[in-house]
């Protein structure tokens, strides 16, 4: 016993230190996350190594390494006055870039390093989410819990601890034997006779066709499941800026969730809303929302839909949007206002391109018309679900089935949608039973709630894991 | 005549306990092939060695590729500009018009996601049900074989055009012609008759020509001529206590049925024993017509004797003394009955006339005059407008283009060729025609020796009106835009006229309505409202009156024109329209085509309907000997073709009677080849007036056997009777079996309560009381019986929530079918087609069983809805090894695609014989061709698509390969419901939920909802006194209860 407690508390003194250490970095960076949103973002690149209206930010601490910190700090708060007071590097930026940069005079020294650290962990990817990766969410959690090797160590020590047991009493056996009648010849097993006797090799044989079995029918039970999926979509719509940065409620877009079996992705119309007036893209600039204005036949230079839209021929279409892609380019993006035409027309065919390719597939050849996004929610086969009934009655939050979207750059399945993680939740949701004059039907459910005999009406309960519920 | 003691009974072969059928009774599914004999399907389905090594070396890799492919992408595609009408996932409904000739319906359309996919009854009319032909209408809309573009025939062969070349050609033509005739059905379209006005303004030459496919020509003119009014009347069925029919299937075919089977049945609803009052229907008529099966009596008679058994009913009803050629006996003696009986329902009764015999007509005319019901039942006030055809101008065209006077012939929306052949010189005569166009839906007999066609839309992808009643307006609506390049008639006749309509054919609609329609109501002063309004409801109603006109005809003169009685042996034919075919106008419609007709339970073909005889002992006789399915060389005036036959009861003696409709040579996919074709048999009598009916007949003996007996009639049957053959009691044919599977060892015998089932309760109007204490104490037995179990049961798990339930007033139910093709509509339930049919593998969920009563050779007769029946103590879900179909909460009998494996234990243990498999591959949901079955000689399996499959509710599972299905109580519309419930956060009221069979019974016959709610319809329905259980006494406790059928047949006549 004394042994085990003087080996686990280094362990876990160290386990202890990792972890803290660990999310300490992670508060201040995700300070800086928001604050960079917030502030920086609009000029810099996200992933720091793109030029923007403003330069990269990735290794500016290096940059500025031969000066001392409270520089940068002073040129961040306000670059001008900086400029103004002749500092060498303030005015080699100036002379580069010749962009006034907002001053933000408010802005701590913490929370300034906490901008800085977010901009050198974005730069060296030590905290990039990974986007391929399905399990971050998941893994997240078991780091709070017992990691697995402890197990396997705890497992290989209690197996050792048998062995020596076993060859303890094997000898206490031959000694007593011996004692009795020393002459008596005792036949010891030796490891290897052990284990190459019937009863382990059926063991073995047995628990390999067990676990096998299991993990057949385990991965056939999961084929065409889809967890983790994230595929690129037509548009790199980002519901971080959207739902995330702007707050933009889930509804306003996916309209039917309230009132359909569908929640709907929205129409292109949807889109215009807003995006009649925002024509130019923090991160993308030009290249994704000019995909809007191609599927509904918006001419964003002259602000209004584009008449016979369907009857333009696609060499029209074409030169229209390049010309807006040109356009918009040289007045949104300073550093481009001057560039030569060429450039632009470089800019103008690539982007062109990659529209064509994005709107455009085997069975959709003109980029007029609807969006063929990648749909990834994908219910198996003969499966109804409606998102009004969960929405709108069941009152569930988004994020409980889809996670916490606002935070994704690139949307991915989070839930299995197999019909396990559907009845775990019907058994372990409450039905708004009160405030829901439908439910008074269920007359004997409010008597015992009533006397107390009840606290809870799950989904179960009024029969939400019946068949017929979901297939017919 | 012979009376039956021992109840109903379904057909010859269980009156005669004939052993074929009663092997075949004890079994869910026949022993297919060998049960029919057909040595060919056996040799198919043999298998071997080698084919099942290919199959399993197939399958593995299969397996294998499957497993080991990436997850395809789908795509999610949105609008570009969202319809704010539009949600996805949410249906839309709109109001609009069914019109197919003198078919009409106000009705609504349920689309998703801007399909039409189901039709239901606008109630705003006042009843909310539809025909069987309205339910199946929005398949027509997917139909493969509609034009999909104009097109032109250059001698034999049609090749794509356009409009222009079209418009072009035809245009042309019509300015070079000097003599045009445009041929309709019966136009009473506000806005189509604008249209032909204005084509006849541009071309003076036209003659419009309007028939009806089966004709009205007789009672029209006949009105006219007695009344001063060429319209049929509107029939009070609701005013009436009386009803004597001469041949008229009004319940059906004939006028409206629809709204007179709703009046009609208004009159026999019957919810308690004491005071319970009933109207009575006499039907003269020599072949079962639905109406005739829902009449109280029929007094059977020949086709050739109608016209005596009406000038007998005159003279007995006025006293008068005509002379009437011979009537047999039995139809004379009970014609003094009803006279006696009309005369003491003056003023509440009518009489009606189906024959196309002006005199007859006329002399009905007189009897309703003298029973003074002109006015009261018999309204022109309301006349129905919607059948104007004239059998003269039909024959005048056919002589003006055999003369060759006329230049071109338009047809719209017609196909005389084959619906009207005025003798059979149609083809010829159109053929001698320089120009011949057509403006049609899908290619005819008559289009096809056209030039050039003008293809039509849709009514679901149009705009339009229909005016089908005096004072009645209705609206047609498009619910999609066009699926091909095709242009509604109207369009085509004005673009012809060379009148322009505006941007959209609506702007020439509503400028018609704001000129006529607006200015005859006084409820909007505002037209804009007044459209919207009319476009909402999808019908407008405006005042209409007038005078009773006062007749004005000649009865004697009349008397001497009626069809005279042709003496001596000779067979006669009945040639009659059915409720599901029409006159072919229907035939390449596969849910109508499947549907079994309602009184010989036949599908895939007419079948020829020959009488039986008791022969006074023990076996049933029908003419020459013939049995079910027996092919008969039917010799019609020295046409002969091969027919199946089948037996049909109340049959008069010596007559047989072949269905309209069939046997169409140019049609779609199941439209063509199938049954033969009567319409060159409707002669022209000496007035000019088309008889459905010939006496020039022959019918010989057996010369084989159908090869594909599609047949419903003994698919599926329980509470079969059969004789012990040890101790000579009566017992029942399928539990026989049971028991002795159960007990083979030595042990035989027979539970006393399951000898003697409870299937079909009926009674006598005046045996009311004892019919129900005779109920009662039955049930009684049955309910005790129940008692003595061990098991608690499991009331009070539906005691709480919902318990869903249903109600079948047998009373009530006409037999018309529109539910069993709404059920089809409503859930996938696929086309089987005629080889599937005659293997006892027809789909339907919800079947319409057919049992006689009463006399043998002129029996009543049950129809009997039969769906799931929902059993709180079900036997299905006991014995599926995989628990695919077990029990909700809410009392319904869940059946899980997904978990079945085609056990079909389940189906053998239901005794009510409702679970269907899917046998093959029905929905051509996988990718096997071989599993598919051919509907009737396809290239490409019916519903591999996409057209077709449009019409797929996505509510519902299409069901694969392999699993069991029935009826679920239209689940997906009790979950829509209580949701609807539930986001209004609210009780959920009976309108929340109906099922699809629900709503498509007009005489509301059906009644489903929440048997826990104790204020709901029906509730209130469950207390009727008249109610019993099927197969109460096996202790299943199903969900359905029934109302027992009664009659109020005049016994007197019987005497």
């Amino acid at each position: 016993m004394r042994n085990y407690s003087s080996f686990l508390k280094p362990l876990l003194v160290i386990f202890l230190a990792m972890f803290g250490a660990l999310s300490y970095a992670q508060v201040s960076a995700d300070a800086g996350k928001t604050l960079f949103r917030n502030y920086c973002a609009s000029c810099h690149s996200k992933d720091m190594k793109k030029k923007m209206t403003g330069p990269a930010l990735g290794g500016a601490e290096e940059r500025w390494g031969d000066y001392a910190p409270e520089d940068l700090y002073a040129w961040i708060r306000n670059s001008q006055a900086l400029i103004a007071s002749g500092h060498p590097r303030a005015n080699e930026l100036w002379n580069e870039w010749g962009t006034v940069m907002t001053a933000f005079p408010n802005l701590t020294d913490d929370e300034i390093g906490s901008i800085l650290s977010y901009i050198n962990c974005m730069d060296d990817g030590s905290c990039v989410p990974k986007k391929d990766d399905p399990n971050t969410t998941v893994g997240a959690v078991e780091a709070k819990g017992t990691p697995k090797w402890l197990y396997g160590l705890l497992l290989a020590l209690l197996a050792g601890l048998a062995l020596v047991l076993a060859r303890v009493i094997s000898n206490l056996n031959v000694i007593s034997e011996k004692k009795i009648n020393p002459n008596a010849v005792v036949d010891r097993k030796s490891i290897l006779d052990i284990l190459t006797s019937k009863g382990i090799i059926g063991f073995v044989l047995f628990a390999f066709v067990l676990l096998g079995g299991y993990t057949t029918v385990n991965n056939a039970v999961s084929l065409g499941r889809q967890q983790g999926y994230a595929p690129e979509q037509p548009i790199k719509f980002s519901h971080e800026t959207h739902a995330g940065l702007n707050k933009i409620d889930c509804q306003y877009c996916h309209d039917g969730a309230r009132r359909s079996k569908h929640s709907v992705i929205p129409a292109t119309n949807t889109c215009m809303n807003c995006h009649k007036a925002i024509n130019y893209g923090s991160e993308y600039g030009s290249a994704e929302i000019t995909k809007i204005y191609v599927s509904a036949g918006f001419d964003p230079a002259a602000g209004k839909y584009i008449e016979n839209y369907d009857d333009m021929s696609e060499a029209d279409i074409e030169k229209l949007y390049k010309e807006w892609i040109r356009k918009s380019n040289a007045e949104n993006d300073e550093k481009l206002a001057a560039a030569s035409a060429e450039t632009l027309n470089d800019i103008a065919d690539d982007q062109w391109e990659e529209i064509v390719k994005s709107l455009t597939n085997d069975e959709k050849e003109s980029v007029k018309g609807p969006i063929e996004w990648v749909r990834i929610h994908n219910l198996p086969d003969h499966v109804y679900f409606n998102h009004a009934q969960h929405v709108t009655v069941g009152k569930v939050e988004c994020q409980t089935c889809h996670g916490q979207v606002e935070e994704m750059e690139v949307v991915q399945q989070m839930a299995p949608l197999s019909m396990g993680w559907c009845i775990n939740c019907h058994r372990q949701t409450d039905v708004k039973f009160k405030d829901n004059a439908y439910y008074s039907a269920y007359e004997d459910y409010h008597k015992e709630l009533k006397s107390g005999d009840r606290s809870n009406v799950k989904v179960a309960d009024i029969g939400g894991l019946e068949c017929q519920k979901c297939h017919y | 005549m012979k009376e039956k003691d021992q109840g109903v009974w379904i057909g010859e072969m269980d009156l005669t306990n004939d052993p074929g059928f009663i092997e075949i009774s004890e079994k869910e599914f026949a022993s297919m092939p060998e049960a029919l004999g057909n040595t060919e399907a056996v040799e198919q389905m043999e298998g071997n060695r080698r084919d099942f090594l290919k199959m399993l070396g197939f399958g593995l890799g299969a397996a294998t590729i499957a497993a080991g492919c990436d997850i395809p992408v789908k795509r999610a595609i949105p609008y570009v500009v969202k319809p704010d009408a539009i949600v996805p996932g949410v249906a839309t409904y709109y109001a609009t018009s069914f019109v197919n000739g003198g078919d009409f319906a106000s009705i609504l359309v349920k689309t998703r996601e801007g399909r039409p996919i189901k039709i239901e009854g606008n109630d705003l009319v006042g009843y909310g049900g539809t025909s069987a032909r309205a339910q199946a209408s929005v398949l027509n809309l997917y139909d493969t074989a509609r034009f999909k573009k104009p097109m032109m025939n250059d001698g034999s062969v049609w090749t794509d055009s356009s409009w222009d070349a079209v418009d072009k050609k035809v245009m042309n033509a019509l300015s070079a012609s000097s003599s045009i005739r445009l041929v309709s059905s019966s136009v009473y379209s506000p806005m189509k008759q604008k249209a032909i006005d204005a084509f006849i303004a541009k071309y003076p030459s036209t003659k419009h020509v309007q028939y009806d496919t089966v004709s009205y020509a007789a009672l029209l003119d006949a009105n006219e001529e007695d009344f001063g009014q060429r319209a049929m009347p509107a029939y009070h069925f609701d005013k009436a206590d009386l009803v004597v029919s001469f041949d008229a299937d009004f319940l059906e075919t004939w006028g409206d049925g629809n709204k007179a089977t709703v009046d009609f049945v208004k009159k026999r609803k019957i919810e308690k024993v004491k005071g319970a009052k009933m109207n009575r229907l006499y039907q003269v008529e020599s072949h079962m017509s639905l109406t005739g099966s829902n009449a109280d009596n029929r007094i059977l008679v020949k086709p050739s004797e109608q016209g005596a058994a009406i000038v007998t009913l005159y003279n007995y009803v006025t006293g008068s003394n005509l002379v009437a050629s011979s009537l047999n006996a039995d139809a004379k003696k009970a014609l003094q009955v009803v006279a006696n009986e009309l005369k003491a329902a003056a003023g509440h009764s009518i009489v009606l006339c189906g024959t196309n015999n002006k005199a007859e007509q006329s002399l009905v005319n007189a009897i309703n005059a003298h029973l003074g019901n002109i006015g009261s039942t018999v309204d022109f006030a309301h006349a129905n407008l919607t059948n104007q055809g004239s059998d003269a101008d039909v024959d005048q065209l056919v002589s003006d283009m055999n003369s060759g006077s006329v230049d071109t012939v338009i047809f719209m929306d017609a196909n005389p060729v084959y619906d009207f052949t005025a003798n059979g010189k149609m083809a010829a005569a159109v053929g001698k025609v320089k120009n011949k166009f057509s403006i049609a839906y899908a290619n005819d007999e008559t289009t096809n020796i056209c030039d050039a066609v003008a293809p039509v839309n849709h009514f679901l992808e149009s705009w339009g009106d229909a005016n089908p009643n005096k004072g009645f307006y209705s609206l047609i609506q498009p619910t999609i835009s066009r699926l091909f390049e095709t242009r509604q008639a109207e369009e085509t006749l004005l673009t012809w006229a060379g009148v322009s309509y505006g941007d959209s054919i609506m702007d020439y609609l509503k400028s018609n309505w704001q000129n006529t329609v607006f200015g005859m109501q006084s409820s909007f002063g505002n037209f804009e409202r007044f459209w919207e309004k009319s476009l909402h409801d999808g019908i407008a109603m405006v005042s209409t009156s007038g005078e009773a006109p006062s007749y004005a005809g000649n009865p004697n003169a009349a008397a001497s024109n009626v069809t005279k009685t042709k003496v001596g042996d000779a067979v006669e034919l009945k040639i009659y329209e059915t409720g599901h075919m029409g006159n072919g106008q229907y035939a390449n419609n596969p849910w109508l085509m499947e549907m079994p007709d309602p009184i010989t339970r036949t599908s895939w073909g007419n079948y020829l309907a020959v009488p039986v005889d008791f022969d006074g002992v023990s076996t049933m006789v029908a003419m020459n000997d013939l049995k079910d399915g027996d092919l008969v060389t039917l010799t019609v005036n020295g046409n002969e073709y091969t027919v199946p036959v089948i037996q049909q009861f109340g049959q008069a003696p010596g007559t047989v009677a072949l269905a309209l409709g069939y046997g169409k040579a140019v049609s779609g996919l199941c439209g063509t080849n199938v049954g033969v074709d009567m319409n060159e048999n409707v002669r022209s009598d000496a007035n000019g007036y088309r008889t459905y009916s010939s006496s020039d007949v022959t019918v010989s003996s057996k010369i084989g056997k159908e090869k594909d007996f599609s047949c419903v009639q003994y698919h599926h049957t329980y509470g079969v009777q059969d004789t012990d053959k040890k101790t000579g009691e009566i017992i029942n044919a399928d539990e026989a079996a049971l028991v002795t599977f159960s007990y083979g060892m030595g042990v035989q015998g027979y539970q006393g309560a399951l000898t003697d089932r409870s299937v079909v309760y009926y009674s006598n109007l005046e045996d009311l009381a004892s019919s129900v204490a005779h109920l009662d104490e039955k049930r009684a037995h049955a309910q005790h019986l129940n008692e003595q179990q061990i098991y608690g049961g499991h009331d009070k798990l539906y005691k709480q929530g919902h318990h869903w339930g249903m109600h079948v007033d047998l009373t009530s139910c006409t037999g018309c079918g529109a539910c069993t093709v709404a059920c089809m509509a409503e859930n996938n339930v696929p086309v089987v087609g005629k080889k599937e049919v005659s293997r006892h593998h027809e789909m339907t969920w919800l079947r319409i069983d057919r049992y006689y009563y009463g006399k043998l050779e002129n029996p009543n007769t049950v129809y009997q809805p039969m769906m799931c029946q929902h059993c709180d103590n079900a036997p299905c879900e006991n014995v599926c090894p995989v628990n695919a179909t077990n029990h909700s909460s809410e009392g319904l009998n869940q059946m899980t695609y997904n978990r079945c494996v085609g056990t079909r234990y389940c189906a053998n243990n239901c005794p009510y014989k409702v679970r269907r498999f899917n046998w093959l591959d029905y929905t051509t949901a996988d990718i096997f061709p071989g599993n598919q079955p051919g509907i009737n000689g396809e290239e490409q399996a019916y519903g591999t698509d996409n057209l077709t499959r449009m019409v797929l509710n996505p509510d519902v599972t299409v069901r694969s390969r392999g699993v069991i299905e029935k009826c679920s109580f239209c689940v997906q519309r009790i979950q829509e419901g209580k949701l609807t419930a539930k986001k209004e956060m609210r009780a959920l009221r009976d309108s929340d939920v109906k099922t699809a069979c629900q709503t498509a019974c007009s005489t509301g016959a059906i009644t489903f909802g929440d048997m826990n709610n104790k204020n709901g319809n029906l509730s209130h329905k469950l207390e009727n006194p008249l109610n019993f259980i099927v197969l109460e006494e096996v202790n299943v406790r199903p969900s359905v209860q029934y109302t027992m059928r009664v009659n109020n047949r005049n016994k007197e006549i019987d005497a």
